[in-house]
């Protein structure tokens, strides 16, 4: 008899894979800005934004001021309570447009 | 663009957002006789909503036929577990009385369908929605709130009262000074899948123990569910979907460095939460904050022309055993709603005039709740170590030694095992203060 039982192995779908699970339309513009870059590039350390995102819109792979897929967003507002700056610009994606859970 | 009607001073009313606390205050007012106009941002109600998936049905039930309405299951089980990296020690109720009507007042629900659904009810009891809108921001005569800009092409709609029901993420109510941004110690984040299970028929009713309408809502604390963090994860069961999902404050998440979608993977691989959820193909991903400041966080909920309702307030109770909120979104659109009746009735429009809002709200199960567990949360975040940490190891370990089957004496068994619990909470001392300190959880 095993010691202990095999785990099932849970299939996770990449970021990718799962946003592709969710209806969007996109705005043309970003609703996501940062309010004044310097704070990103001198200031911050931590990034935040790039942590606490579920969806992968903030990246700053090499320091500086944060590079943002807004077209991933899922509009849970993370990045904006997360900054310890205050520095997130975040608007309402408007007419409609941005994410449309079927679900949620 | 088709030509859009002008919707400026035709309304007594405009609630910002069709989510539950915004119908539910526009159904209050029709039901009143006032003639409210609904805006929404998403193509339809629910669209931008996402919960965890239990809904508590007492005030919707007051207000709507509920036997019409979209609800998936009703909760036959509640199961609390928690998980260490390795344990898992459960506890589940199952009541008979849950399988009979009305449940509990009790029911897995999927927002997209079931806020469509409300926010029908409210246009049916003379309510008019307006989908596709986005509020920019509130406008202001001499201090009074007296509308709303939009992003349509006609921009401004005036009426005169706002109703603020937009939700956690309240720009439109922190850009008019209504309410201060939430610390990240406050909101939590929280990421969920929608499951389905392709392989065969009946996977959920299986693996959950359930028949016909009965479900399952599961909720599972400790280190196994969200690693370092003040938080928790979840298993609901949906009709033919199961809900999972993670939610942890954010400062957590900051200070971890490990991103949601991760944590999420973790605590469905968790060996006790695996065999739930294996062969399951991803519906939806979605993500939300939840604001878990508590009773200190509430802002003031009325002001010269405008009232803050359901998330946009606060209203969120998350003691670890009850996990709340839409039904206080209801509760506080209801309320609210009955108020700005009554301030019409005398065609004012000051906080004062609006003060029954808060004064029902206050006589409700919302702040009573909010208030009996106003030091839960501080107190929990200092014990996290031992609470969600040591504790779940120590409880599993204990019952090993209890349940150990070797040719010692049951009594050596259960000495072994209350030092191992008795070593974990710092002896009969410390048994004994932390007894004190969380009684009040379940008491």
């Amino acid at each position: 008899m095993s010691v202990s039982p095999r785990v099932p192995t849970v299939e996770n779908d990449s970021i990718e894979d799962r946003l592709y699970t969710v209806k969007y339309d996109d705005p043309g513009d970003s609703h996501l800005d940062v309010k004044v870059p310097g704070f990103c590039a001198e200031r911050c350390e931590s990034y935040d934004c790039v942590s606490v995102c579920p969806a992968d819109v903030w990246r700053a792979e090499d320091g500086g001021v944060p590079t943002i897929a807004y077209e991933n967003c899922l509009e849970c507002g993370s990045c904006r309570f997360a900054c310890p700056y205050n520095n997130v610009s975040w608007e309402y994606p408007e007419t409609g447009s941005g994410v449309s859970f079927s679900h949620g | 663009m088709t030509e859009t009607p002008n919707y400026d001073g035709k309304f007594d009313a405009i609630v910002v957002g069709a989510g539950l606390a915004g119908s539910a205050a526009a159904l209050s007012m029709a039901k009143r006789g006032l003639s409210p106009l609904v805006i929404e941002r998403g193509t339809s109600p629910g669209t931008k909503n996402v919960f965890g998936g239990v809904l508590y049905t007492p005030t919707i039930r007051e207000l709507v036929d509920l036997d019409d309405a979209p609800l998936e299951r009703y909760v036959a089980e509640k199961r609390f577990s928690m998980l260490s990296e390795a344990d898992e020690t459960a506890l589940s109720l199952r009541p008979g009385e849950w399988h009979d009507e009305p449940h509990n007042d009790s029911f897995t629900v999927l927002r997209g369908e079931f806020d469509e659904w409300f926010a029908e009810r409210a246009v049916d009891a003379g309510a008019t929605l307006l989908t596709e809108t986005t509020v920019t921001g509130l406008l202001r005569e001499n201090g009074r709130i007296v509308g709303v800009g939009t992003d349509r092409p006609d921009g401004r709609i005036r009426a005169p009262y706002v109703v603020l029901a937009e939700g956690g993420n309240s720009l439109v109510t922190e850009r008019a000074d209504l309410k201060e941004r939430e610390s990240r110690d406050h909101v939590a984040v929280a990421v969920k899948e929608v499951l389905e299970f392709p392989a065969r028929e009946g996977v959920i009713e299986d693996r959950f123990r359930l028949t016909d309408d009965a479900g399952a809502a599961y909720n599972y604390f400790g280190e196994g569910a969200v690693g370092e963090a003040f938080g928790g994860g979840f298993l609901y069961t949906n009709d033919d979907t199961v809900s999972v999902g993670v939610a942890y404050r954010l400062s957590d998440a900051a200070a971890s460095g490990q991103r949601p979608e991760e944590t999420l993977n973790r605590f469905k691989s968790h060996p006790a939460v695996a065999p739930l959820v294996r062969d399951a193909r991803t519906v939806e991903y979605s993500a939300k904050t939840i604001p878990e400041g508590g009773i200190e966080s509430v802002p003031d909920l009325v002001h010269d022309g405008a009232v803050l309702v359901g998330d946009t307030a606060g209203l969120v109770l998350n003691n670890g055993v009850h996990l709340e909120g839409t039904n206080m979104a209801v509760e506080s659109g209801v309320h609210a709603g009955a108020a700005i009746a009554t301030a019409a009735r005398q065609g004012r429009t000051d906080a004062a005039a609006l003060s029954g809002y808060p004064s029902a709200l206050s006589r409700s199960f919302v702040v009573e709740n909010l208030e009996r567990y106003a030091w839960l949360q501080e107190a929990a975040v200092a014990d996290r170590e031992l609470l969600f940490a040591e504790l779940p190891r120590a409880v599993a370990d204990a019952g090993a030694e209890y349940f150990r089957m070797d040719r010692d004496s049951k009594e050596r068994h259960a000495d072994r095992a209350r030092e191992r619990l008795l070593d974990a909470v710092g002896g009969y001392t410390g048994a004994a203060k932390l007894a004190a300190r969380y009684r009040k959880v379940i008491a």
